[in-house]
């Protein structure tokens, strides 16, 4: 009974959040992408590059591509971006298509700023809606000052900027990063690295190579490995420096302080957390974008269930990690099982698993945090 | 579409690829010239030289982008679209180029008196339609990403646009000798006849199809 008197307190604060501006951002991102069957090669008489590979990957999921030169990294991101069709299977459900190639040498006879109006415009953002997130982006990632110069004149680093604010200033439902850090200096590299949380966050689903096995350490939801004759293989949660496929938790286990604090039956321990919680929620309306359920009695017939409604991240039975705006809905449909009792609700402090939360924090702050305030005031 | 269009449309202005095809396209409507012929041969010509000028307009439109740049695009608006929509640009500039040889004959040919005038003008342009839609045929099905060797595809460019002028089984050859024989009998409406257009047409259909689709595989 403890139990679903927290929930019931709880509740109204996740309602508020979800009439807030998040509501606005699961709008194209609900959707799942599927590779069905999907090979690759480029000749008819020429090698498979991949070979009849089948994954699905929901909303909100950080997936970290790897495999050594010439798996078929860049040629599975193509595909799956769909830069390129497959030469089998096909690819479904992909919803607005972020992508940063490998190398962008420019070599377009514009400026930074109309190349990047240009894109815009190619993903359907108009007028000055269009200027405004061409300019946003030019300045997080601290090249406006060459706004005005010509591609052909940037430098690699400067280039490979323009290449990321293509793809991110569509706020892309799908964002494939194709070793986008190459060449970029600290502060760009952590910008990106906070973009990409914040657009996952947000429920898009993101794709990304690179060769530094800490690129993004922790964040990663899944890990996609190729195994060199185009096969790949799914682990779950992100141990990028070792080739052991063991599916790992992706959401926070019983041994997490959070976790425990929301089984003790302190009610002040409770009203703290709620405090904390709505400062985090309305200071930062980044941050709280994933809500863990935590339910008992939860059969193991019903987690492929619940693992696919809308918006849920994982379900591996005692957590549920679900993306606020679907909080409600999932509730519903948690509640509604027989014998299925909510422990608790709460936001996710950090993405799971990581070796850093507050490093992940601060990127967040530092990124849409930031803005936000500034737009409020 | 349209946005793919516009990006294009500024890519073949703001690089000047356009020059060359315009200086070709300008030699020889120029050079045909030697005194005033008669208006419907002055078109017929420049409708002629269409076919190479559109074909080097169209390969110089696929193969604007680099290939990071190409990437992108059709990450965002499908590989087949923006192939399709370089081709159209590079089309669209044969039109004004049409256009603006028409004008040239205009001023620079004999014109018939009276009505007739009208007709050797929609004749003309007719022809002129037909001959822009093999060479964007012949420029799209020879050139990247059909063709990749820069050596081949500028030589079965060539060789594409010579067959596309003079074999007999060409929609533009036939467009052309229609009309001529209707100048030389002296008599009739000089339009390039219902079959050739058509099989233009079909001729462009089927050569963007090869063109988008090998972009869409290639990627």
């Amino acid at each position: 009974m403890h139990h679903f008197v927290t929930f019931r307190m709880r509740l109204p604060t996740f309602a508020g959040i979800n009439s807030g501006p998040l509501r606005r951002v699961r709008v194209g991102y609900a959707s799942r992408v599927r590779l069905e069957a999907v090979g690759k090669r480029y000749g008819a008489r020429q090698p498979w590059v991949v070979r009849d590979v089948s994954l699905d990957v929901g909303p909100g999921r950080l997936v970290r591509v790897s495999g050594r030169n010439g798996s078929g990294k860049s040629t599975l991101l193509k595909v799956a971006a769909g830069v390129c069709l497959p030469s089998a299977g096909r690819v479904t459900g992909r919803p607005r298509v972020g992508y940063v190639p490998e190398r962008f040498p420019g070599g377009l006879p514009f400026s930074a700023r109309e190349y990047l109006l240009h894109m815009a415009r190619l993903h359907g953002l108009r007028g000055a809606a269009g200027g405004r997130a061409v300019d946003e982006w030019l300045e997080r990632l601290g090249a406006a000052d060459y706004a005005g110069a010509p591609l052909r004149s940037l430098s690699k680093g400067m280039c490979q900027k323009v290449a990321i604010a293509q793809a991110l200033l569509p706020r892309p439902g799908l964002l494939v990063l194709d070793e986008a850090w190459t060449g970029l200096d600290q502060a760009a590299r952590e910008t990106l690295d906070a973009a990409i949380t914040e657009r996952v966050a947000d429920g898009a689903i993101s794709l990304f190579v690179d060769h530094d096995p800490a690129r993004l350490a922790g964040r990663a939801s899944q890990r996609w490995q190729l195994d060199g004759a185009g096969r790949v293989t799914v682990a779950e949660g992100d141990n990028p420096g070792s080739a052991n496929t063991a599916p790992e938790s992706t959401a926070p286990e019983a041994t997490d302080p959070e976790t425990t604090a929301h089984e003790d039956t302190d009610p002040e321990g409770t009203a703290r957390e709620d405090t904390a919680y709505e400062s985090t929620a309305y200071e930062d309306t980044a941050s709280p974008r994933v809500v863990v359920i935590e339910v008992a009695g939860l059969e193991a017939g019903s987690l492929a269930t619940v693992g696919g409604l809308p918006g849920v991240l994982s379900c591996d039975g005692p957590a549920v990690r679900v993306l606020a705006g679907y909080s409600d809905d999932v509730l519903r449909a948690l509640l509604a099982g027989d014998g299925v009792h909510v422990a608790s609700v709460r936001p996710e402090t950090g993405p799971p698993d990581t070796g850093a939360p507050d490093r992940a924090a601060a990127d967040r702050a530092a990124d849409t945090g930031a803005a936000d305030r500034a737009a409020q005031r | 579409m349209i946005a793919l269009l516009r990006y294009q449309a500024a890519i073949l202005l703001r690089s000047h690829r356009w020059i060359f095809p315009l200086i070709l396209y300008g030699l020889l409507v120029a050079v045909s010239d030697e005194g005033a012929v008669p208006l419907a041969g002055g078109l017929d010509w420049s409708a002629a030289m269409l076919v190479p000028a559109v074909a080097l307009l169209t390969r110089s439109m696929v193969t604007a982008e680099p290939a990071a740049a190409r990437a992108v695009v059709a990450a965002a608006c499908g590989p087949a679209r923006a192939q399709v929509a370089a081709l159209a640009t590079a089309l669209g500039a044969g039109v004004v180029l049409g256009l603006g040889g028409a004008c040239f004959e205009l001023l620079a040919s004999q014109r018939p008196p009276g009505h007739a005038l009208a007709t050797t003008l929609g004749g003309g342009l007719a022809v002129a339609v037909v001959c822009l839609l093999v060479g964007s045929a012949a420029g799209a099905v020879c050139n990247f990403p059909v063709l990749r060797h820069p050596g081949v595809t500028l030589l079965s460019t060539v060789t594409a646009v010579v067959i596309a002028l003079v074999a007999g089984i060409s929609p533009a050859a036939a467009a052309l000798k229609h009309t001529g024989t209707g100048l030389a009998a002296g008599a009739g409406p000089h339009w390039p006849g219902l079959v050739p257009s058509a099989a233009a047409a079909c001729l462009l259909a089927s050569t963007w199809a090869v063109s988008a689709l090998a972009a869409a595989r290639r990627g």
